[in-house]
């Protein structure tokens, strides 16, 4: 690495660090998920998979799982219904204030979620009697529509208007230029959202927090109660199969569209 | 596109902006269930006079500039480093950063009890070293949620930092090498300087996220290391205090709109010198 510049042993000694602080703590869930015992001791008692065998056992944490699979993904494929035609009409769109008008689809990114959770919380469920799963997915959207205008935005600022107006200049209705021209062309875009949309709501806990009862439970938060009440290494497997389902669903982001190019897109 | 098929695209999307998120917002802070505007406005004040509250809201300011800091601190040597390598481990070491952004911060922090816990790893070193005798208290404690929001953070910092590097024209550090300006000087008066709007705009994304954040104050400064978020989930949902819960999410949003704020006019003033 003789080009790099930051060979300064501070910088790297720094470097190092922050992969300790990052990495390290993960690999010590999955050590501790393989206990043979019964408390979170390191180094573990023994071999086992017990705790596995219990997780997948453990009814809550599976309806969970469930519930959180359905949640993210309704959220994500109604942000990405909802997000695109906005993201058409502030890019394509003449109107005015087309600045304000994105600010305003970003801005759910900008209160805390934990307050967007206990307004939902309090407006709509006790409010307006409205269902937790009806709160949890109105919630999401609205958290997840910043994503889908932001991303697919981009992707659409680098597709070429006179491709459409080509299409349309040949005969094509505005719809079918919109799905057989546009649309292909927003697909980077399209996925990345997607995924990004999918894994935010499945991992959400601020939002998620104050909307639980019991007929309708989220995973992470399911887990933290789980925590709070007991302390053995069940969570810890649990843990581990959260993390490699993460693995997959990184390769796959990594195959399809490249990490960098997912997270690059949303803090500009 | 006509005015009439824009306002078409737009008008669902709005809706739903509306009532999943723009409606209720507005709605709890001025109308909670059975409280006025004028008493969660009383609320926010007896809060900030209060010294357990004023506590809180210190505590929680401190930890963000804390995590702040260190993220900066760890994240640019990081992020310069890959930006600016020819090694192709290099992408390995950018997708290791960026993959903790893919997980639960509930597995994150997790990992966190597993190391500080009283049967944890810094424990059991300890006192099988013979160091201590008793392993020391870790968990629960402000340097426990610092260590966390660290490690929740700092891909975040990462990432910003790397694309802020990344614009950087090597070409002018090479030209400042090649004048005979050493390594660290071309370091910190071209590196630094020039991707210093990024690092702005990353330490307010750590900042803004470390004083909102649930789950790390939860799992790992419980009940006696209280933050903003943990004591807004406590009046909400245990003590039910509307005013309160709706006094403490004001204080909390209008923290994070201020550092936003601040740090959007520096970034325009670093930007136009």
């Amino acid at each position: 690495m003789s080009g790099t510049r930051l060979r300064h042993p501070v910088a790297a000694a720094l470097a190092v660090a922050g992969y300790v602080i990052m990495i390290v703590p993960i690999g010590f869930v999955v050590a501790t998920a393989f206990t043979a015992g019964s408390t979170l001791r390191f180094p573990p008692e023994g071999l086992s998979l017990t705790w596995f065998g219990e997780a997948v056992a453990y009814s809550p944490f599976m309806e969970a799982v469930v519930s959180s699979l359905e949640l993210a993904a309704l959220a994500t494929a109604l942000a990405l219904v909802l997000g695109v035609p906005v993201t058409l009409a502030v890019h394509r769109g003449r109107i005015p204030g087309r600045g304000l008008l994105e600010g305003l689809f970003l801005s759910p990114l900008v209160v805390p979620e934990l307050v967007v959770g206990l307004a939902l919380y309090q407006q709509l469920m006790i409010g307006l009697h409205l269902d937790n799963f009806t709160t949890l997915l109105l919630g999401h959207t609205a958290l997840l529509l910043p994503y889908a205008v932001r991303v697919t935005g981009a992707s659409l600022a680098l597709a070429d208007p006179a491709l459409e107006e080509a299409a349309r200049g040949l005969g094509a209705s505005p719809v079918r230029a919109f799905f057989t021209v546009t649309l292909p062309m927003l697909r980077p875009g399209l996925v990345s959202a997607g995924l990004l949309g999918f894994v935010t709501s499945f991992n959400n806990v601020p939002l998620s927090l104050l909307l639980q009862t019991r007929d309708f439970r989220t995973l992470p938060v399911t887990m933290l109660d789980y925590v709070q009440q007991s302390y053995d290494p069940m969570v810890a497997a649990a843990s581990t199969l959260v993390l490699a389902a993460t693995v997959v669903v990184a390769v796959v982001a990594e195959r399809t569209v490249g990490f960098a190019k997912i997270f690059g897109g949303i803090n500009r | 596109m006509r005015a009439r098929s824009t306002l078409l695209l737009l008008l669902p999307g709005l809706a739903f902006l509306l009532v999943g998120f723009l409606l209720p917002a507005v709605a709890m802070l001025f109308a909670p269930p059975g409280v006025t505007f004028a008493q969660v406005i009383e609320r926010m004040g007896a809060m900030l006079t209060d010294p357990y509250d004023l506590g809180i809201v210190w505590r929680t300011v401190r930890i963000g500039l804390v995590v702040t800091a260190v993220c900066v601190l760890l994240g640019f040597p990081i992020a310069s480093l890959l930006a600016r390598s020819r090694s192709r481990w290099a992408g390995v070491l950018l997708a290791l950063a960026i993959f903790p952004l893919l997980l639960s911060n509930v597995v994150r922090t997790f990992g966190w009890l597993v190391v500080l816990g009283s049967n944890g790893v810094i424990g059991q070193l300890l006192t099988g070293l013979g160091l201590v005798e008793k392993a020391p208290q870790l968990l629960y404690t402000e340097l426990a949620i610092v260590l966390g929001l660290v490690q929740l953070f700092l891909p975040l910092a990462v990432i910003t930092c790397y694309s802020a590097v990344a614009q950087v024209d090597p070409g002018l550090e090479e030209a400042a090498r090649g004048l005979g300006a050493s390594r660290t000087r071309t370091f910190w008066s071209i590196l630094v300087p020039l991707s210093l709007p990024g690092v702005v705009v990353a330490a307010t994304l750590v900042f803004a996220g470390s004083v909102t954040a649930y789950t790390t104050p939860y799992l790992l400064g419980g009940s006696s290391q209280r933050m903003l978020s943990t004591q807004l989930f406590s009046y909400a949902s245990v003590t039910v205090d509307w005013a309160a819960a709706s006094a403490t999410a004001v204080v909390m949003t209008v923290l994070v709109f201020l550092v936003s704020g601040i740090s959007a006019l520096v970034g325009r003033k670093g930007a136009v010198s």
